[in-house]
């Protein structure tokens, strides 16, 4: 364990030592002044103010904050808002794209976590999906859900067709095959390792709402059938509320 | 019409045309260039600013699992900065379980196997920050946050998995602009009946953690 700690604190070192750029941008402040915060949340103190016709470097970006390098050499974090007021070298209007309605139509990569009922008892659900057009995406999830007697893993694979992408609130339909395995709590069942794998189809209806710069709500219906080794199919039906962030 | 009026309708229309022609060819010849301005077009590209808005980090402490004693603990977290003051997070934390008063007592049959003591959880949480500042000399000052989180997982022990619910505080530090220095309390909640009835138990954990944004 220990070792995959520092193997994981190496890498993100190394990470952070490569993300030194040399691109960087320069801006001239255009509004009569601009705080300058110690850090980039509001709550942090304003320590400089930045006159109009200043021109700051524009370091890097955390949330909807720019940390900035004043030409005293000193460095605070600005906000967005105040970014999209300076102008670039050129005299244009400095732009900051943020997350828009336009961008949630064309994202390519979604992840998600979502908390819901698996046939009445609670699930855990995380996905990624990926999408290849605007109304077609792939989705890989897997879902915990701890019943009294036992605990259900199921890794499902589904295509999802979004009906209309560039709605706010955009409904989307899917179908999906994968596996459940079902394992009897160990306190219950003594002799234990009655471990279950089956086979699932799933049928699934939903809605994306957009929320605003690049996250989304995301409600879920899903209806399983679990394709068992015993006579009978098992149909589930499954409910989700989720939280997702799109790239 | 008068004589007087027609000749003066006859000579606007000759000036017009020579007037525009002249207003034309004057905004057509642009006095030439002094200087040739060599400005490298360097517009803002979003893809050029470094985003850090990811924080990843290792954390050690302890945790006191209800009933069997107090452990070390060991784990490892991301988290993603949604905003200024709202974060979402995921953490996977490892202990080994203790023994029971009654198991040391008696001196009697443990109730787990080793295998049975190993204390495993991840949890997916959502935390709202209040920044501040934290002075540790009157000169000496750093950025800091104190911070709110509640979220649910799962917790492996005692051979079954369970439904836990979290609800934490904690207190950042950050060091530098990407080094953070945290100190977190955590409340895990499951429903367990290794020791008798099904019962919630609450299992404290408090950690101390460094982590870097990326």
């Amino acid at each position: 364990m220990l070792r995959v700690f520092l193997h994981l604190s190496l890498m993100a070192f190394t990470l952070l030592s490569s993300q030194v750029r040399a691109d960087t941008a320069e801006v001239q402040i255009s509004q009569a002044f601009v705080n300058v915060h110690t850090g980039p949340a509001s709550g942090y103190p304003v320590f400089q103010v930045i006159e109009r016709g200043e021109w700051v470097t524009v370091l890097k970006r955390r949330t909807n904050w720019f940390k900035v390098m004043l030409g005293n050499k000193q460095q605070g974090w600005i906000t967005q808002a105040d970014l999209n007021q300076t102008k670039n070298i050129t005299g244009e209007k400095t732009q900051i794209k943020e997350g828009s309605l336009a961008n949630f139509a064309e994202r390519d990569i979604e992840l998600a976590i979502f908390a819901g009922t698996f046939d009445s008892v609670n699930g855990l659900s995380f996905a990624g999906s990926w999408v290849w057009t605007e109304n077609i995406a792939t989705e890989l999830s897997y879902t915990q859900a701890l019943g009294d007697f036992s605990k259900n893993e199921l890794l499902m694979l589904r295509i999802q067709h979004s009906m209309f992408p560039e709605w706010r609130l955009s409904p989307y339909l899917s179908l999906g095959a994968g596996l459940v395995r079902t394992t009897p709590k160990a306190s219950l069942v003594q002799s234990g390792d009655e471990v279950r794998n089956s086979d699932a189809l799933e049928l699934g209806l939903g809605a994306r709402y957009y929320l605003n710069r690049n996250f989304i709500i995301r409600l879920e219906y899903k209806n399983l059938l679990v394709i068992t080794d015993r006579d009978e199919q098992q149909e589930l039906n499954q409910w989700n509320l989720g939280f997702a962030v799109f790239f | 019409m008068e004589p007087w009026f027609r000749s003066f309708l006859l000579g606007l229309l000759l000036v017009t045309p020579s007037a525009f022609s002249q207003q034309t060819s004057s905004t057509r010849a642009t006095p030439p260039m002094v200087i040739e301005p060599k400005v490298e077009r360097r517009d803002i590209n979003e893809a050029d600013i470094d985003t850090e808005d990811f924080e990843i980090g290792v954390f050690f402490g302890s945790i006191s699992i209800e009933d069997f004693s107090n452990s070390s603990l060991t784990g490892l977290r991301l988290t993603y900065h949604l905003t200024e003051s709202v974060f979402t997070e995921a953490s996977y934390g490892v202990a080994e379980g203790g023994q029971t008063s009654y198991e040391i007592l008696s001196g009697g049959a443990p109730f787990l196997t080793d295998e049975e003591r190993e204390y495993s959880y991840y949890d997916l949480s959502l935390g709202y920050r209040f920044s501040g500042e934290t002075f540790i000399t009157q000169n000496w000052v750093f950025n800091s946050d104190f911070y709110l989180q509640a979220g649910a997982g799962n917790t492996e022990f005692g051979g079954d998995d369970r439904m836990t619910v979290t609800i934490g505080a904690g207190y950042r530090l950050l060091l530098t602009d990407w080094l953070v220095l945290r100190f977190d309390g955590k409340d895990q909640i499951f429903d367990s009946e290794i020791i008798g009835p099904k019962k919630t138990t609450h299992n404290l954990a408090f950690s101390l953690g460094l982590s870097v944004f990326f």
